[in-house]
């Protein structure tokens, strides 16, 4: 079998509001045009609020494993919390207007992750971004 | 009197403690091994199955550090020199990962045996000012069937006769090479037109079923992800091995912070470990080893564990060395095929022999000599890396469609040769400290201009060979780079420190106690039951990818020890 795996319902507007929300979009469809198209506001919002489920939506869990997301360590929960914060106060000037050097990689960052990365998180939908480059479908499970 | 809970104590589970856990369970011993890092491999459950938690998830993968280490809570630092002041940078510093099964997890698997004479570099090569180039205290035919076991126990997939400077050996693969990339393919037929002699790598990934295992499906996603379907026997079948004995156990999350000694302090009798189930105050448990205690943390953990102990004297820590890497990128115009396969599947040797032409460059660079590395041909790039690697902007998207540092990339990268050099070393950050508040580890480094003669040999060597590929273009660059720290501080995609998770010789082997940290049976020379099994005994970094040889030492060390 192979195929862009889906992500769980969206939970659009979870974060930032409208005016915030519409700055952000801006920046991310600024460093990865498109981006936005494909769920990258939806991404990021994804991954702020990761750790309000359980198990934390971090890390997806492999097709056919029999769960949706993998179990995180009490340590890597905290590292998380600390990085997540950090990232809020990013968006936060992002939204304002006045991001520094380090939140516009951020935006960079998320923008590619959102539009290349596995369709689990939010971003890529349905594999579109993938198919945007040629890219094929990872292989779950892999299989000859 | 206190009882043992086991035999042996093993701190780190990748591949140099799960093999030394492997040979003492089959021994008889019972055998606990600590691991720092969370499990994602194995059930440690009967009947020990394959965990399901790896995919080819680019995010969870290499984005979000799910196995390990997070930089946030392990932290290391890395300066270039003293002079740099106390550290460069604070984060990630060649990170193998941290989780059960360890380093085994990073790679792609290739797994050559070294020669001969990289046992004996300084009696066949000879000294070279600036570094400390000295003989291992073994030679290749005392490791030679330790090889051929771990070859078997891992199962190396290989094929003999097509490499004119490989060691001599006492059997074959187990396993024939598995499918060839196709690049590789035009790739090593231009090498061959330039006089050069590649191969089909040994590879740790089964080509056929083996030993349960299924075979690799060349799903593309290798080095730095853990097989979704074990195909990779490095580190998974010695742990299932060690495990079934039912002597054995993996204790996941268990931090060593100590090794505890007798009261002359010239014997182990056992570690505290916290914890880390248990947040923010992880408890202290102690464990006691009846016979020994096996460190196998990796070169950085390893030396860092010695020191905050104050074990193995004064040399702890030094003659780090890595692979300095060059790689030669090639930009085609067309597709590659590097979406699929092993990553890597072929590799040439010559760098590594002495020719009239390297003795040439080693001359116009004023040295006797020069030893290049084993050099991979081969391609993997996941969409997301390719993404970071281009500026934001209007023009990434058409960047990405090109796909010049992907699609159309093919590489040649050569795991060269780092002399050994006192100066180079892991040491304790001042002032950096990890999550539980211990000191981060430190690296001071920087390469010997043997490294950069040789480097330069084999970029001019090698952009010729891409482009007589096909390649439109051909560029080489370095890691770690050797250009102003500013400058590529926040655009090198490989960063300022050393990439190569190729770490080496930080408790080095020898006879003398004077200028080594363990015996040649990898004892410390202070404390005879504290056994080093795994790359930091190195004498010499040689030029060949690690982990089997760090596993046939381990092999080695504990069939030693247990008689």
């Amino acid at each position: 079998m192979t195929g862009a795996r889906a992500a769980e319902p969206s939970e659009q507007g979870a974060v930032f509001d409208g005016p915030a929300r519409a700055v952000i979009a801006a920046a991310l469809d600024a460093q990865v045009p498109g981006s936005v198209a494909l769920g990258a506001v939806d991404y990021v919002e994804r991954l702020l609020t990761a750790l309000d489920h359980d198990p934390p939506r971090l890390w997806a869990a492999p097709e056919g494993s029999g769960q949706a997301w993998l179990e995180v360590g009490v340590w890597e929960r905290a590292a998380w919390a600390q990085r997540i914060a950090e990232m809020h106060a990013a968006y936060d000037r992002v939204a304002a207007g006045e991001p520094t050097e380090a939140d516009v990689r951020l935006v960079h960052e998320h923008a590619c992750e959102a539009t290349f990365g596995d369709p689990a998180y939010g971003g890529n939908r349905d594999g579109a971004g993938w198919r945007q480059i040629g890219f094929p479908d990872p292989l779950f499970p892999p299989a000859r | 009197m206190t009882t043992a809970d086991c035999d042996a104590i093993v701190i780190g589970s990748g591949p140099g403690g799960a093999v030394a856990a492997d040979v003492l369970t089959a021994a008889g011993w019972s055998v606990i091994v600590l691991e720092k890092g969370r499990n994602h491999l194995v059930s440690l459950d009967p009947p020990y199955e394959p965990l399901r938690h790896l995919s080819n998830d680019e995010i969870a993968m290499v984005r979000r550090h799910l196995l390990g280490p997070d930089p946030r809570l392990e932290p290391r630092t890395y300066r270039r020199h003293a002079d740099d002041g106390d550290r460069l940078l604070t984060g990630e510093v060649n990170n193998l990962p941290s989780t059960v099964g360890g380093g085994g997890y990073h790679a792609d698997a290739k797994l050559p045996r070294f020669r001969e004479e990289d046992f004996a570099l300084r009696t066949t090569r000879g000294p070279i000012d600036g570094a400390d180039v000295r003989d291992w205290p073994l030679t290749y035919a005392d490791l030679e069937p330790h090889y051929a076991e771990v070859e078997r126990i891992i199962g190396v997939a290989g094929e003999t006769g097509t490499n004119p400077f490989a060691a001599w050996r006492s059997s074959g693969f187990p396993m024939p090479p598995g499918p060839d990339m196709p690049m590789a393919l035009v790739t090593t037929a231009a090498a061959a037109r330039h006089g050069l002699h590649p191969y089909r790598a040994p590879t740790g990934a089964n080509s056929v079923e083996y030993d349960g295992r299924p075979a690799c499906v060349d799903c593309g996603f290798c080095g730095r992800y853990g097989c979704p379907v074990a195909a990779k026997g490095d580190p998974i079948a010695s742990l299932q091995r060690m495990l079934r004995t039912g002597r054995g156990q993996v204790r996941p999350e268990a931090l060593v912070t100590e090794i505890v000694l007798d009261a002359a302090g010239r014997r182990a009798t056992g570690v505290r470990y916290l914890d880390l189930a248990h947040h923010p105050d992880p408890p202290v448990i102690e464990l006691r080893a009846g016979r020994a205690v096996i460190v196998a943390g990796g070169a950085f953990e390893t030396a860092r564990l010695l020191l905050r102990n104050g074990l193995g004297g004064d040399l702890v820590g030094r003659h780090l060395t890595y692979h300095f890497q060059t790689f030669t990128v090639g930009i085609f115009p067309d597709d590659t095929g590097g979406d699929r396969g092993r990553d890597v599947t072929h590799l040439h040797d010559d760098l590594m022999i002495d020719t009239p032409e390297l003795l040439g460059a080693a001359r116009e660079a004023g040295l006797p000599w020069l030893r290049g590395g084993v050099t991979e041909h081969g391609s993997a790039a996941g969409p997301v890396d390719e993404a970071l690697m281009y500026p934001g902007g209007p023009r990434h998207a058409a960047a990405m469609a090109d796909s010049s540092l992907r699609r159309r990339m093919w590489v040649l990268t050569v795991q060269g040769e780092d002399l050994a050099q006192p100066a180079n070393r892991v040491d304790l950050d001042p002032s950096v400290r990890d999550a539980w508040g211990l000191p981060a580890g430190r690296v001071t480094y920087r390469p010997h201009r043997h490294e950069l003669a040789a480097s330069a040999y084999a970029a001019a060597v090698h952009e010729a060979v891409l482009v007589d590929a096909g390649a439109q273009a051909a560029f080489s660059a370095t890691s770690p780079p050797q250009h102003d720290i500013d400058l590529h501080a926040s655009i090198n995609p490989i960063g300022i420190a050393p990439a190569s998770r190729h770490v080496m010789g930080t408790a080095r082997m020898g006879t003398d106690p004077a200028t080594s940290v363990v015996s040649p049976e990898q004892r410390l020379w202070d404390v005879d039951n504290v056994l080093i099994c795994d790359s930091s005994v190195f004498v010499t970094s040689a030029g060949y990818n690690p982990t089997l040889t760090l596993a046939a030492l381990s092999h080695r060390a504990a069939t030693l020890l247990t008689g």
